[in-house]
């Protein structure tokens, strides 16, 4: 595994305000949050099935899983409502020139 | 980490039948909608439950309890919303609502919530969908389906297997196994609920809730089979959503009734749409999803159809 390193990921005004953003990186699909506390980056499937979570409804800090409902906090990608019983895996981001980076 | 799957709203998408944006749109929640219609429905409730009441010592006492029978199984369409959680956009009211309805009609919420939850991955796929209706191939067996014999045989050992702290191989696949103790807990509460009704019956001898409830329940129960089956049966079993399941055009005293379900397709196509959405959402839909213009008849004349061996026109439309 290769040393970690901040990359750039999206343009923050490529982001959708106020709602999640999916965005391939790599081989990778990633959900940004655009939450009430700040952008956050998970992987965009589901725990529980596999998902696509950008599909869901999101309400600024908490997404729901399009097929099941499931709910998962945005911001911590903790798993708050069954059937997602497995939390997130959140990826640290930070803003930089305009542009949202990931470290990984 | 759970394998990447289209969903059909993924599919829809893709396939340009509707945008995000406009998929954002309809996903908007309220609590509004859905409180004006419960409390509609329960007005509608208190006035069938007045018309037995008139009417008990007059022939009309069973026709007004199948009345009161038909609103209160249609408490299976507004339990069904709050599984999805988009009947209010508080999600404990879901939970709340969702309670008393599985009260009303002996459907544990949990439970259904998570039953359901496979009958979305696996829509009428033979084996692997849990409420999947077979297609009938008799007449007789399509009559005995619409007495809910079967449905009521299906629930009373549901609940008293779940009682024994039992679940079986389907249920197991279909629940975390960190909530097995929870449906065994609700199913339990369920019974103890039910027995001291009962008891207060019996101590009592105060019979509303047979007159009122129980019974109703039991002669309206056949129309929410009925509207059940309209959904996926005599639809071709396969996991494509465009095929699989059955919009029905109806009236609107039925479609408040069912809170919308009406349009089935478009609720398999995005169940994180609520309720007051999906009249919009099929029009945005309309000629990507399978629909029955006819309605409830239709849907079963093309069940009766394909009974008999005439195939023609259940599948094509």
């Amino acid at each position: 595994m290769g040393k970690q390193s901040w990359q750039n990921l999206i343009d923050v005004a490529d982001i959708e305000k106020n709602d999640a953003t999916p965005v391939q990186f790599g081989q990778q699909l990633l959900a940004v949050y655009d939450t009430v506390d700040g952008y956050f980056v998970s992987n965009n499937r589901c725990t529980h099935a596999g998902a696509n979570l950008c599909d869901g409804y999101f309400d600024g800090k908490n997404i729901e899983c399009p097929l099941h409902q499931g709910l998962f906090d945005a911001r911590t990608g903790v798993a708050i409502a069954a059937p997602a019983t497995r939390n997130l895996q959140m990826i640290k981001c930070r803003v930089q020139h305009g542009t949202l980076q990931i470290y990984i | 980490m759970a394998t990447r799957i289209i969903t059909p709203i993924s599919q829809a998408l893709e396939e340009g039948a509707l945008s995000r944006a406009e998929l954002k749109t309809f996903m908007r929640r309220s609590n509004r909608p859905a409180l004006i219609r419960l409390a509609l429905l329960l007005a509608i409730l208190s006035t069938t439950t007045v018309l037995v009441w008139l009417s008990k010592d007059s022939m009309l006492f069973f026709p007004a309890m199948l009345l009161q029978g038909i609103v209160l199984v249609h408490h299976f369409s507004l339990q069904h919303e709050c599984i999805h959680y988009t009947a209010f956009r508080t999600r404990y009211l879901n939970d709340i609502v969702g309670n008393y309805c599985a009260l009303v009609i002996m459907l544990p919420h949990r439970f259904f919530r998570y039953e359901h939850c496979d009958h979305h991955t696996y829509t009428q796929l033979t084996g692997k969908d849990p409420e999947m209706i077979p297609m009938p191939r008799t007449l007789g067996a399509y009559l005995y389906y619409l007495s809910s014999i079967p449905y009521w045989k299906a629930k009373f050992s549901e609940l008293i297997r779940h009682c024994l702290g039992q679940l079986n191989t389907t249920e197991k696949r279909f629940t975390p196994k960190s909530e097995y103790r929870t449906l065994i807990i609700e199913a339990r509460a369920m019974a103890a609920f039910y027995i001291f009704v009962l008891g207060l019956c019996i101590a009592s001898d105060w019979w509303a809730p047979v007159w009122y409830w129980w019974l109703p329940v039991l002669l309206g129960e056949p129309v929410m089979r009925a509207i059940r089956m309209t959904e996926h049966v005599g639809r071709p079993t396969t996991a494509l959503m465009k095929e699989n399941t059955r919009t029905n055009i109806t009236n609107p005293v039925m479609q408040f009734l069912c809170w919308n379900m009406n349009y089935h397709a478009e609720h398999h196509y995005a169940s994180s749409v609520p309720f007051h959405a999906l009249p919009e959402l099929h029009k945005k839909l309309s000629g990507y999803v399978h629909t029955e213009p006819r309605g409830y008849l239709g849907a079963h004349m093309d069940i009766i159809r394909q009974l008999f061996g005439n195939k023609n026109g259940g599948y094509s439309r």
